[in-house]
């Protein structure tokens, strides 16, 4: 079965098992390795891409039912030179550890970021539900991200 | 070195940063492509079993099959102390999860399909599954040929399933205990597994290039990698090299050598590129945990709070194999046998084999379980005599000339002025909230405050730095980046106050062991002060070149030159010297490149001789002090904890970059959190682990967390580079006891176990279970050892 | 000889296509929604080849529909649509928070009511008793044609279900009751429940409770009405502390099941402190409103 989809803006065509997970597709045959298989049980966040710019766990996400889907990837959500809002905060703060988790929290934290202005800490750790740290802690991750103004946020 | 210890102090942002959040950093598990194959290992689905057969003959032929291993191909036995762990199962199955073949394909799936094409055929025999079980007369040998395995390191113990016994023994236990004016108090204690759970899980990319193995592994330890792999393998040493990218993550989990023989033997034997990536059901069900233990604590102390005598005995569960364990029996005199001054001390650790998942080490290895059962132990001696928590802390704590547990003499007072800023932290927040006192909801609030001792793992590290014409420096040393940042931030700063320059001018090689010399890996605190003090060693023979050369060039005695900002100045005459540049440029003519090496390792505090028996560090060097104090809430009617405020002070040394070793803090605190409250692991009548993934393995996630309020306490004696100690293993040390004392102090119950689950502390509050009972671990100490 | 055309990912492009596809496969094929269940087969060590029928194409399936009679949920609606869809609706307010609640955000994006009732092994599911709560029939269409079923029946029929014919929509009555939905977690969040709770009730005369609908799930391997304690709490005012008491009286009816999660005593011992949470929600919010 062949299955086109575009990712990051540029269209990609996969051919093999529909059936393979998304992360896999991304990962092995694209070798764009930023998405991270993780946990493949969509509990950690660290496989996270937007879909039609909604962010899910591509552990989980069948490339077969993405037929004709915008798929973005951290890749895809900022250039070297010029990094997002959250991406730019989490570097001021000089958070990042291992760094393992790092593209799905962009991910997940990107797109809340837009749709949810002035968010509290409490609100923020409620969105990061889905994104696990092992390294960090949470905390200094939460400092960088409250100190995002939304109107800067450009994913 | 030159007195720039200030100039090394400064909150240097990382520069691995920008490429992790862009998702461009290449981990080893990111190493692939068309020329890369995939391997995968046939793991024993029993806990003990005799292998009738294995053939492999029908797996051969699979589509895209490009090599089987077995052990035929890895004639040798590893290990720590002894040799007992063949990397294959041979003739005999010792735990759920063992490897008995590895098959590298073209394809993942091809790799499994060929798996399940191997004949295996298996006779059961019986297993012994937990510590009480391997300890029982006649119980089956977990390694029946223990006699027979060579020993790597002499002194211990050994015996049965006794894989290593270290025991101390300093002054009369039994005259202490029998005095009239003691007060005798007994406890038992028993904590379950930790699972490290680093996002990258084990990897490995082995190729075979010019007649040697190079092996890319995700690793801490590129030099025990090389060794142990050389080994097995029964091939020289200098035919592998061993070269570290980006690791997502260790904790300890990777200071061993584990998959890496295998991808070496394939990649041998197809002459392809092999990658071999543990699933994260492999990672989680084999995972070198901290291991499960079981503790038996006996003290006389006396009315005033004097501990006369103190006697212990610590199981601790190795699995199948001795590993970290073995080594890991001599932190119990220093754990266990730590904070306290004690007049005499017996202590008995025991690494036990069963036929489980290996263990291994884990941050702050057995320091943390040691740490819970010393400080319930002491909160229990506490209510025995009727003394202040509090008091009888700041009365025993070890102070300056004191002696520990093996006889070595403590430098310094750090542990009583750090008990001190810790009251100062918590009275900047007064709340007038009482122990057991029920909050506006309903729940009971707890508090603690807890003390601990860890060590800085101190051994031999190598450092070469290379000073380059641009003015810049080269670093090259075994040193891995897991994640803490020394790398990134300690290790630079160093070299850059050490040369005068910007420590963006120093550039940091990655690990490569035909590069740089042995080094005894990254954990424990060693990326400061170990490879931080040998880089500093080789910065001054860069220094003194350095000076020697412009000391010509300005006609200047280098005693009166000092290196700053990229420039060797005449002290005191800012702006009277040259650059580095010219310096090095004219030092290449004349006597060629600039680099300079240094070494470093343990200075060797000593120990009271024949205090401690079968002990691989019979005193540390350098001592790590904590005290932390943690105030939670508990839900009646159901068991969970919420944590409402937690404060740590650190003996640290010097701290260097005061935002990473924030960092540090925040990350390890909330794995002890992860210890205490949430993560646990049951091992089944199968002999494998019922949790096998993160949906039944509960992480900490955000909501789970608070802030972490901290206080750095610099100044306490350290041989470390400018006075530095690790920072980046301690914070986990205490948790678990601050978190059990809390409740213990909340409940008014006999808090003895790890985790307190909610269902844990629901049983505790409806007082649903019989107190722990340990029968297995006599109250006579000396039943507890092999050598009686 | 047939020769199967269908590829291993089938993305059906109307109900028909689905159910021929399910026929003709039979065993070997299984309908695919959110696939969250699916996807995880290799954690659960399960082998099968089996070709996965896609229904995320057929619009009708996803299509959320409320009225003053009744609010008509396609099997394919998410999580995050139902939440999003119902909120605000006091009668309908245990599954809006049951779906608002459940996993994590990405997850609540991608599963489905479908995949969350029609999944046999999932003791834990968080939408199931609140469709128990708000008395939900629910359409299944076959190539033969449709039927209609209640909860309770569809759960008792569930496990032995031939994949033969697919649950296209859920149908709930409106009511003037107000319901709430309650789950117990070990962490703050992201579990899956060790117990959880929907409540839906209609207050009388002086405010107390004169019908009362209430389901558990979690606790057993199948949500279930907890019949003894509905009929116990009429004629109460619906007071935390009271209906805790109450629930303290009427577990004797749940056999907890052990699990890796949590033991079965602690199951039912959570209980009574989660019925107090629920009817705490209900005063602060929809009763609050409803008055």
């Amino acid at each position: 079965m062949t299955i086109t989809l575009t990712v990051n803006r540029e269209e990609r065509i996969f051919s093999g098992d529909p059936r393979t997970p998304l992360v896999d597709v991304l990962r092995d045959h694209l070798r764009m390795t930023g998405t991270k298989a993780v946990c493949r049980e969509g509990f950690c966040g660290a496989c996270m891409v937007h879909v039609d710019g909604a962010p899910m766990a591509s552990c989980l996400l069948p490339v077969g039912s993405l037929d004709g889907a915008a798929v973005t990837t951290i890749e895809g959500v900022a250039t070297m030179e010029h990094l997002n809002a959250v991406q730019q905060a989490f570097e001021d703060h000089d958070v990042v550890q291992c760094g393992m988790c790092f593209p799905g929290m962009v991910m997940t934290m990107s797109r809340f970021f837009q749709t949810n202005t002035s968010p509290d800490r409490d609100e923020i750790k409620a969105a990061m539900t889905g994104n696990i740290c092992r390294c960090t802690g949470y905390e200094r991750i939460i400092d960088a991200l409250m100190s995002i103004r939304t109107n800067e946020v450009t994913s | 070195m030159q007195n720039n210890a200030d100039a090394a102090v400064m909150n240097f942002p990382r520069r691995d940063a920008r490429d992790k959040l862009l998702g461009r950093t290449k981990y080893t598990i990111d190493v692939g492509g068309s020329e890369v194959i995939h391997a995968v290992l046939l793991r024993a689905e029993v806990a003990s079993a005799q292998v009738l057969r294995l053939d492999v003959e029908a797996a051969r032929s699979m589509p895209g099959v490009r090599a089987i291993a077995t052990w035929e191909d890895a004639p040798g036995a590893h290990g720590i102390g002894i040799a007992d762990h063949p990397i294959f199962a041979r003739d005999v199955i010792r735990y759920h999860g063992e490897p008995i073949a590895a098959i590298a394909a073209e394809t993942l799936e091809q790799a499994h399909a060929a798996a399940q094409a191997i004949t295996l055929e298996l006779a059961p025999l019986p297993a012994v599954l937990t510590m009480a079980q391997a300890l029982e007369k006649d119980a089956p040998l977990v390694h029946p040929d223990w006699k027979d395995y060579d020993i790597l390191f002499e002194g211990a113990a050994r015996g049965g399933n006794v894989a290593w016994e270290a025991t101390v023994a300093r002054g009369d236990t039994d005259a202490a205990f029998d005095r009239p004016d003691v007060t005798i108090v007994d406890g038992v204690y028993r904590v379950g597994r930790q699972s490290h759970v680093p996002f990258e899980p084990r990897a490995v990319v082995a190729a075979f290039e010019d007649g040697r193995h190079h092996i890319q592994t995700s690793t801490q330890v590129p030099w025990t990698v090389r060794h142990v792999t050389a080994r097995v393998l029964n091939i020289p040493e200098s035919q592998v090299r061993v070269t570290v990218p980006a690791v997502g993550g260790g904790f300890g989990l990777k200071f061993d050598c584990s998959l890496e023989p295998y991808a070496a033997i394939l990649a041998k034997k197809s002459g392809r590129v092999v990658s071999l990536v543990n699933s994260r059901r492999e990672e989680q069900m084999t995972c070198l945990c901290r291991e499960n233990a079981e503790i038996r604590i006996r003290s006389a102390v006396t009315a005033d709070g004097e501990i006369v005598g103190r006697e212990a005995t610590v199981l601790m569960d190795c699995g199948a194999y001795g590993g970290e364990q073995v080594f890991l029996t001599t932190m119990t005199a220093h754990t266990l046998g730590g904070n306290y001054r004690l007049g005499s001390v017996r202590l008995s650790s025991r690494a036990i084999y069963t036929n489980t998942p290996p263990n291994g080490a884990f941050r702050a290895c057995n320091g943390v379980y040691n740490t819970f059962a010393l400080e319930r132990h002491t909160d229990e001696i506490c209510d025995a005599i009727g003394m202040d928590r509090m008091e009888f802390r700041c009365r025993n704590v070890v102070g300056d000339q004191d002696i520990g547990a093996t006889g070595q003499i403590f430098e310094g007072n750090v542990l009583r002025p750090m008990i001190d800023r810790m009251q100062a932290l918590c009275a900047k927040h007064p709340n007038g909230r009482e122990n057991g006192q029920r909050l506006d909801d309903g729940r009971i609030y707890g508090r603690a405050m807890t003390v601990g001792t860890w060590f800085i793992f101190v051994g031999p590290s190598a450092a070469t730095v290379n000073l380059n014409v641009d003015g810049s420096a080269t670093l090259v040393t075994s040193g891995v980046e897991i994640g803490s940042g020394s790398m990134m931030h300690a290790l630079p700063q160093i070299v850059a106050a050490g040369l005068g320059i910007a420590p963006e001018q120093v550039i940091v090689k990655t690990a490569d062991t035909d590069a740089a010399g042995r080094d005894l890996g990254v954990g424990g605190g060693r990326t400061t002060v170990s490879i931080g003090a040998a880089s500093a060693a080789a910065c001054d023979e860069v220094r003194d070149k350095l000076l020697a050369v412009a000391s010509e060039m300005l006609q200047t005695a280098p005693e009166q030159l000092v290196l700053a900002d990229g420039r060797v100045e005449i002290r005191g005459r800012p702006g009277s010297g040259t650059t580095i540049q010219k310096v090095v440029a004219e030092a290449e003519t004349r006597t060629g490149p600039i680099s300079g090496s240094g070494a470093f390792t343990a200075p060797g505090i000593e120990a009271m001789p024949g205090c401690a028996a079968g002990h691989f560090i019979d005193a540390i060097d350098i001592p790590v002090f904590a005290v932390h104090d943690c105030e939670l809430a508990i839900d009646p009617d159901t068991g969970q904890v919420e944590i409402l405020a937690y404060r740590v002070v650190q003996d640290v040394g010097r701290a260097l970059n005061h935002r990473a070793i924030h960092g540090q803090i925040q990350g390890g605190v909330v794995q002890g959190m992860g210890y205490a409250l949430h993560e646990e692991i049951t091992i089944n009548d199968q002999g494998c682990f019922d949790q096998t993934g993160f949906e039944a393995y509960r992480l900490p996630l955000a909501q789970d967390v608070v802030p972490i309020e901290f206080d750095l306490f610099e100044g306490a004696p350290s041989c470390g580079p400018l006075g530095t100690k690790g920072a980046g293993e301690v914070p986990i040390l205490n948790v678990g006891a601050t978190i059990g004392c809390a409740i213990a102090n909340a409940t008014g119950k006999q808090v003895s176990q790890l985790p307190l689950t909610p269902p844990r502390v629901l049983a505790l509050l409806d007082g649903r279970d019989e107190p722990l009972a340990l029968d297995h671990i006599s109250a006579v100490w000396s039943n507890n050892t092999l050598r009686r | 000889m047939d020769i199967t055309p269908y590829p291993k990912l089938f993305l059906a492009n109307d109900l028909n296509e689905a159910l021929r596809a399910l026929r003709e496969l039979a065993d070997s094929a299984i309908p695919l929604a959110g696939a969250t269940w699916v996807m995880r087969a290799p954690l659960r060590c399960e082998t099968a080849d089996r070709t996965l029928i896609d229904l995320s194409r057929i619009e009708a399936l996803r299509t959320i529909n409320i009225d003053q009679q009744e609010a008509v949920i396609g099997a394919l609606a998410t999580h995050e649509q139902i939440a999003n869809a119902l909120n605000g609706y006091n009668d309908l307010a245990a599954l809006a928070q049951a779906a608002g609640h459940s996993a994590n955000p990405a997850i609540r994006r991608m599963a489905t009511i479908g995949g969350n009732i029609c999944t046999a092994e999932f003791a834990a599911a968080d939408l199931v008793p609140a469709l128990l709560a708000l008395d939900a029939r629910l359409e299944i269409e076959g190539l033969d044609g449709s039927r209609t079923q209640t909860m309770a029946a569809f759960l008792e029929a569930r496990a032995t279900r031939a994949h033969t014919d697919l649950l296209t929509r859920l149908i709930i009555p409106r009511t003037q009751r107000t319901s709430t939905h309650a789950r117990l977690t070990l962490r703050k969040a992201g579990d899956y429940p060790v117990a959880n709770l929907s409540v839906s009730i209609a207050l009388g005369a002086g405010g107390k409770i004169s019908a009362a609908t209430v389901a558990v799930g979690a606790v057993e391997a199948v949500a279930k009405r907890w019949t003894g304690f509905e009929e116990a709490i009429i004629g109460h005012a619906p007071s935390p502390e009271k209906m805790q008491m109450i629930a303290k009286t009427c577990l004797e009816e749940f056999d907890g099941r052990d699990a890796t999660d949590a033991p079965g005593w602690y199951r039912l011992r959570v209980l009574p402190g989660l019925v107090a949470n629920a009817f705490s929600t209900l005063q602060e919010t929809t009763l609050g409103r409803a008055m």
